[in-house]
């Protein structure tokens, strides 16, 4: 069967018209909409995040984000505006193979576009919903965050853990009233 | 008459409460040793910062504190409830510092939630967070499911030690001492984590395909959240984010776990294990879980949410789970949840409230209040039906043959109907900002269970009144309300006392 859907997209790659079986959609309005869209042709883009797992049977499962955190990390400075908007999905694992490394804390991981069968409520899966990934284009190669020590968090700290050791070395001894009940 | 609190009592309060921030300023060591592993050095001078200001208070309180200390029931119930709310302020530096949150505001109910394991959050981005502030929200979890003041008692107990005991929401004693208690629960809790992280460590490494080290950051995570019934997650989606029924699976284990009664688990480890299912919370809360589940699969089945009987139960199963258990993982996203309506928004609403077993990590009305209420109220059909002078039995087993007083049944529900108003109140605030009444509700239930479900009014953008609403209702909810009157009343004798 996996063969026969692989088929399929290469068959659907190799002519002009092809992507225009896949709606392009963003993840939210996916999400919105997710009854209404099982078993259609769709392409999202957005971010790899959190791990990848390759789980051995040929597939490969992670997150792809596509809110304002993908264009802005929190780490360049952009102020915060709500929660991640993200969907499961399982990739082919050779097409998953040479991925940069997954969005996290040190990495802004690579954008990427995918395009594959929605499943919604997959009965062979007892009920998850993700995307079942037949084809991967790498938009925007992941990067590596940046971040510094700062510096008046350190010294503030310090110096507080400081004047507590030197507050409790003074601090009076307590009789027998105060032991263990 | 009120009477003015002097300058001693204060002292008394400070000596205590200082003890319980170092205690916990020694468990913020744990995610500045964690940053520093990591290499996150912009969370590990937050870290910093915060364990200075808790050492800093806690050495303050404990050198200005009496010489001859002497708890009694009124200043340990204060303790508690500020203890509830200076920690989650200070917890929260980290987190405002991270940058993930709109305001101070939104960072102090992440802590609160956190703290108080109901998991509701106002976190931006969370998949781009540093691992060790992840690890610190869910570490809080942990410390707020145990208890902070168990994790104090079992370092420095003191007199006045089963007040705070009581305080914190604890109605049995397992053990003839609270320090014997306290060490174990702890004890109990250290065998799950060992137990519980290495099985969801193994199964996201060996079935899941994740890196060893990110497979066990993952399952140390859950557990915290599983067990301590807190609803935080690594990764925005949830516990859908895994997409394995098997690591569901034992997610739900460690809730159920963590939703059982320190004393089921006693006799759970040390016998007799026939008297569990004898007991009336056990009975209780196994009804009304068949009870809400039975509910939200009709009401899923009816709606035809899910197409296929594995798909409805796998899904329906986990969501009651975490419902009931007061956990608040979801393998459905928030946009879906809240498309369920009728039946299945009942039966989980219903789930929440009710909650889990007392003296557990669960928040909710607890099964044994809910046992009890529902046989004092058959109690007095009968006592209505029976001829006049018939006697109607009181008894009812719960780790032995008890009588159902009318001081016990007045005192269960006076807490049950404070939780009835707890949740209208939150849900009236939400009405009142134009939120219709099915969200309002749940949300509302969910912030006062310490359930941590959310139907998206939890949102940065949600009007400061709800969230200081929200924030109530999972403090109040937390602590059973004793503590929190009793902290109210302190500070109406400070003003108005003489």
């Amino acid at each position: 069967m996996r063969n026969v859907f692989r088929l399929l997209f290469l068959v659907m790659m190799m002519f002009p018209a092809a992507p225009a079986f896949a709606q392009e959609i963003a993840v939210s309005e996916l999400l919105a909409e997710s009854p209404n869209l099982s078993g259609e042709v769709i392409s999202i883009e957005g971010e790899l995040v959190g791990d990848y797992g390759f789980r051995g049977d040929g597939w490969m499962w992670t997150q792809l984000n596509d809110d304002t955190y993908v264009d802005f990390p929190i780490r360049d400075g952009i102020l915060p505006v709500g929660g991640n908007i993200g969907v499961g999905v399982r990739i082919p694992s050779e097409l998953a193979e040479n991925l940069d490394h997954p969005g996290g804390y040190h990495y802004r991981g690579p954008i990427v576009r995918l395009t594959g069968i929605w499943r919604h409520h997959d009965p062979a899966r007892q009920g998850e919903s993700y995307l079942e990934v037949g084809s991967l284009d790498v938009v925007e190669e992941g990067r590596v965050l940046d971040e510094g020590v700062v510096w008046w968090t350190v010294i503030a700290g310090a110096g507080l853990i400081l004047a507590a050791g030197a507050i409790w070395r003074t601090r009076p001894e307590r009789g027998g009233g105060d032991g263990r009940r | 008459m009120l009477i003015r609190p002097i300058a001693e009592d204060f002292r008394l309060i400070a000596l205590y409460l200082g003890r319980i921030l170092l205690v916990v300023a020694a468990a913020g060591m744990l995610p500045l040793v964690w940053a520093a592993i990591a290499r996150e050095w912009d969370p590990f001078g937050s870290f910093l910062l915060m364990v200075g200001i808790l050492a800093f208070l806690g050495a303050v309180g404990v050198r200005f504190g009496p010489a001859e200390p002497k708890l009694d029931w009124s200043h340990g119930m204060v303790v508690v409830a500020l203890t509830w709310l200076v920690v989650p302020i200070i917890g929260a530096i980290p987190l405002l510092l991270s940058g993930h949150f709109v305001s101070p505001l939104d960072a102090f109910f992440d802590s609160m939630s956190g703290l108080t394991t109901t998991g509701l959050s106002l976190l931006s981005d969370l998949d781009h967070l540093a691992s060790s502030l992840n690890f610190w929200r869910h570490l809080l979890q942990f410390l707020g499911g145990q208890g902070i003041i168990i994790a104090a008692l079992t370092m420095f107990a003191g007199t006045g030690g089963i007040t705070l005991y009581f305080g914190e929401a604890r109605d049995e004693r397992i053990l003839p001492s609270v320090t014997s208690t306290a060490r174990f629960i702890w004890g109990v809790s250290a065998v799950h984590l060992v137990f519980g992280v290495a099985a969801l460590g193994l199964i996201g490494w060996l079935a899941l395909g994740f890196d060893l080290d990110r497979a066990l950051f993952h399952g140390l995570l859950v557990f915290f959240a599983a067990f301590d019934t807190g609803g935080f997650s690594p990764m925005s989606t949830s516990i859908g984010y895994y997409h394995s029924a098997l690591f569901e699976g034992f997610t739900a284990l460690l809730m159920v776990a963590g939703a059982m009664s320190f004393g089921l688990h006693y006799a759970l480890w040390r016998g007799p294990r026939r008297a569990i299912f004898a007991n009336l919370e056990t009975k209780t809360i196994l009804s009304t879980f068949g009870f809400t589940l039975l509910v939200t699969l009709l009401g899923l089945a009816a709606t035809s949410v899910f197409t296929t009987a594995a798909g409805l139960s796998r899904q329906g199963l986990f969501q009651v789970l975490s419902a009931h258990t007061g956990t608040g993982f979801a393998t459905v996203p928030t946009a879906e949840l809240a498309r369920w309506g009728g039946l299945a928004f009942g039966g989980m609403a219903i789930a929440m409230a009710l909650g889990g077993m007392g003296s557990s990590t669960a928040g909710g009305v607890k099964s044994l209040r809910v046992g009890l209420t529902i046989k004092s109220v058959v109690n007095q059909i009968k006592q209505m039906l029976l001829p006049e002078h018939a006697l109607v039995g009181t008894g009812y087993y719960q780790s032995g043959e008890k009588h159902l007083s009318p001081a016990l049944t007045q005192s269960v529900m006076i807490i049950s109907l404070l939780y009835v108003a707890l949740y209208l109140l939150g849900a009236g605030v939400g009405l009142a900002y134009g939120i219709p009444l099915q969200e309002s509700l749940f949300e509302s239930v969910s912030a006062s269970a310490n359930v941590g479900l959310s139907v998206g009014v939890t949102d940065p953008t949600m009007p400061v009144l709800l969230e200081l609403t929200y924030m109530l209702q999972m403090w109040a909810g937390r602590l059973e309300f004793v503590a929190v009157f009793s902290l109210i009343g302190f500070l109406l004798a400070w003003v108005r006392g003489k």
